[in-house]
C-alpha cells in the first residue's frame, strides 16, 4: 500500500520549506552591530580587541566603512607563534604578514563577501560547499553586517518547526 | 607501466627525503632533489615521455602557485618604489657575473646571457627562519630583502621570456627583433590584465553558484592551464603566463577561498612539484660536475658573490649603512624553486648544456646551506660592533 496522502503532504511541506527558505533574506536576521578594525590599527589594538570580544573573525574596514580584509584567529596565533613557525610557513607572504605592524599588513585581503539580499538557502548552500564558517555582508563596497553558521543553523530550525 | 613505479617512488622518497631534509633544519627541495639523484644512478636510467611532461606540469605548478598565494598586486605596487633601485643593482651585478662567466669560457652569446640571467632571482624561504630566529624580520634591511626578492623573481622571469624568444631566433636579435619580443610581453600582460579587471571577477561570481563538484577549483586550475597555453601563443613561455595567471587571480576572493587554495597546494605541492624537483635530480650528470671542477666552482662563488656585491652596493645607494648593506648582501643570497625552473627550460630548449646544468644545481645546492650560516653571521657581526661601540 501506497501512503499517497502521506507523500502529498511531505511534498506540499518539502516545497513550502523551499519557497520560505528562499524568501528569507540575510538582512533579516545578520548581524548588525559589529565590532570591527580598523585598517590603521596597530598589532598591539589587534590584540586588546581579540582579548576583550571573542568572536573568532573580525572584519577589517577602512574610514569609509569599506570593507578591505579580514583578522582572525589563525592568524594571530600564527603572528603570536612566529618562532615556532614550521619551514612551510616561510613564504614570502607570511614573513610580510610576520613583519606586518598594522591590521592592513596582517590582513586577508579580498574575503568573499555576500549581499544583504542573498536568500537563506543560497548562504547555507554556500556554507557547505566552500566550507565557509562566516560571511561578512556588503552593499555598495561598505560592511554592513555578517552571518556565521551559527545563525544561519538557527534560522533553518525556526524555519523547519514553523511548518 | 614501468612510470608508475616511478612515479610512486618519486614522490615517495622525496617526500621522505624532504622531511629529512626539513627536521635537519634545511628546505626539503634538497630532499627531492636528492631523490631523484638517487632514482637516477639506481632505476630511472632514461627519461620517460610522461615523466618529463609531469615535470614541466610541477614547473607550471611551482610559478602559478607562487603568482596565485605569494603576490599581492597591491604590495607590489606600494613597495615598487623603494624596492627598485636596491633590486636593479644586485640584478645587473649578479648577471654580469654570471655573463662574464659564460664569456670567460668561451660559450655561446645565448649561453652567457642564460646564465646570467639564472644567477638574477632570490628565494626568500631559505632565510626567513634565519631573520625571524635574530629578530630582523622587521628590520631595515629584512624588510627589504623581502621587498626585493619578489622583485628579483619577477625581474628574472621576464628576463628568461627574453631569452628563450631569443632562443627561437637561434642568433642574437636585431634591435627590431627586440623591440617585437617586448612588444608581445606588453601585449600578453595587458591582455591578462584586461581578464583581471573585466572577466576574472565577473567570472568566478557565477562559477561558485555552479552546482557541479569542484567548480571553483577546477577554474582556477583552468585559468593556470589557460594562462600558460596563452604565453605559448604570444610565444612567451608557459611558466611565464602560469605566473602571471597566478598574480591576476591573487585578489579574486572566490579564487582565494582558502577551502580552494589548499586544495590548488596539494595538487601543485603533493604531486607535480616534487616531480619536478625530483626530474632535475634524475636530469644531473654528475660525470659532468667532476670534470669541470673549476667551472662549477666558479658558477657557485661569482652567483653567491654577484648577489653579496650587488646587494650590498644597492643598499649603499639607498643609504643603508655598512652592516645594514652586508645584512641585505648575504640576505639576496639564497637561490631555489624559480633558478631551478629557468635552468630546466634553459636545459629542454637546448640552449645551455650538461655542465652549465649541474653547476647551477650546484651553486642552488651550496646557497641553500650558506645563506643562512652566513646571514646569522653577519646580523651577529653588526649587533656585536654595536655593542662594543656602546
Amino acid at each position: 500500500m501506497v501512503d499517497h496522502d502521506g507523500d502529498e503532504d511531505r511534498i506540499r511541506s518539502e516545497r513550502s520549506f523551499a519557497e520560505m527558505c528562499s524568501e528569507m533574506f540575510i538582512k533579516d536576521f545578520m548581524t548588525k552591530d559589529l565590532v570591527t578594525i580598523s585598517e590603521n590599527d596597530s598589532i598591539d589594538q589587534i590584540l586588546e580587541t581579540f582579548d576583550k570580544y571573542h568572536f573568532h573573525t573580525y572584519p577589517v574596514v577602512n574610514e569609509d566603512n569599506v570593507l578591505v580584509g579580514t583578522i582572525d584567529q589563525n592568524i594571530i596565533l600564527k603572528i603570536l607563534l612566529v618562532h615556532r613557525a614550521p619551514r612551510i610557513e616561510h613564504t614570502h607572504l607570511n614573513a610580510v604578514v610576520f613583519q606586518g605592524d598594522t591590521a592592513k599588513t596582517i590582513m586577508i585581503p579580498h574575503p568573499v563577501s555576500i549581499s544583504p539580499n542573498e536568500t537563506l538557502c543560497d548562504t547555507a548552500d554556500m556554507i557547505l560547499k566552500h566550507k565557509i564558517d562566516r560571511f561578512c555582508i556588503v552593499e555598495d563596497g561598505k560592511l554592513v553586517g555578517m552571518i556565521c553558521k551559527p545563525d544561519i543553523i538557527k534560522e533553518v530550525y525556526k524555519l523547519r518547526g514553523s511548518y | 607501466m614501468e612510470v608508475l613505479l616511478h612515479i610512486l617512488l618519486i614522490l615517495l622518497l622525496a617526500k621522505l627525503f624532504g622531511e629529512v631534509f626539513e627536521r635537519a633544519g634545511f628546505p626539503s627541495i634538497l630532499g627531492e632533489l636528492l631523490s631523484g639523484m638517487v632514482l637516477g644512478i639506481l632505476l630511472i636510467h632514461q627519461e620517460s615521455e610522461i615523466l618529463k611532461f609531469l615535470a614541466e606540469m610541477g614547473a607550471i605548478f611551482l610559478l602559478f602557485t607562487a603568482g596565485y598565494k605569494e603576490v599581492h598586486l597591491r604590495d607590489l605596487k606600494e613597495s615598487s618604489a623603494k624596492a627598485s633601485v636596491v633590486t636593479v643593482v644586485q640584478i645587473v651585478v649578479a648577471f654580469s657575473f654570471g655573463a662574464a662567466i659564460g664569456v670567460y669560457f668561451h660559450l655561446s652569446a645565448l649561453e652567457s646571457i642564460f646564465i646570467g640571467v639564472a644567477f638574477s632571482p632570490t628565494s626568500i624561504g631559505v632565510v626567513v627562519r634565519t631573520l625571524i630566529d635574530m629578530d630582523y624580520l622587521s628590520s631595515k634591511p629584512g624588510s627589504m630583502i623581502l621587498t626585493s626578492s619578489i622583485f628579483d623573481d619577477i625581474i628574472g622571469i621576464f628576463l628568461l621570456s627574453i631569452v628563450v624568444t631569443m632562443a627561437t631566433y637561434e642568433q642574437f636579435p636585431s634591435g627590431v627583433q627586440v623591440l617585437i619580443i617586448l612588444l608581445k610581453m606588453v601585449a600578453f600582460v595587458a591582455i591578462m590584465f584586461s581578464l583581471r579587471k573585466w572577466v576574472f571577477s565577473r567570472l568566478f561570481d557565477q562559477i561558485h553558484r555552479m552546482h557541479v563538484k569542484e567548480s571553483i577549483f577546477a577554474f582556477v586550475i583552468v585559468i593556470a592551464l589557460f594562462s600558460a597555453y596563452l604565453a605559448e601563443v604570444f610565444g612567451l613561455h608557459a611558466v611565464i603566463g602560469a605566473f602571471i595567471g597566478g598574480v591576476m587571480l591573487s585578489d579574486v576572493s572566490h579564487a582565494k577561498i582558502e577551502h580552494v587554495q589548499s586544495k590548488v597546494t596539494g595538487l601543485a605541492y603533493g604531486i607535480f612539484v616534487p616531480i619536478f624537483f625530483a626530474f632535475i635530480g634524475i636530469s644531473l650528470n654528475i660525470a659532468s660536475l667532476q670534470t669541470i671542477g673549476l667551472f662549477s666552482v666558479l658558477v657557485v662563488v661569482l652567483a653567491l658573490l654577484g648577489k653579496l656585491i650587488g646587494g650590498f652596493l644597492g643598499s649603499r645607494l639607498i643609504g643603508f649603512d655598512n652592516y645594514d648593506s652586508l645584512i641585505f648582501g648575504v640576505g639576496v643570497m639564497p637561490r631555489a624553486g624559480v633558478e631551478l625552473v629557468l635552468i630546466s627550460i634553459g636545459k629542454e630548449m637546448g640552449i645551455i648544456g650538461d655542465e652549465v646544468f649541474s653547476a647551477i644545481v650546484l651553486m642552488v645546492a651550496v646557497s641553500i646551506f650558506v645563506s643562512p650560516v652566513l646571514l646569522k653571521k653577519a646580523i651577529q657581526f653588526k649587533n656585536r660592533t654595536n655593542s662594543n661601540n656602546t
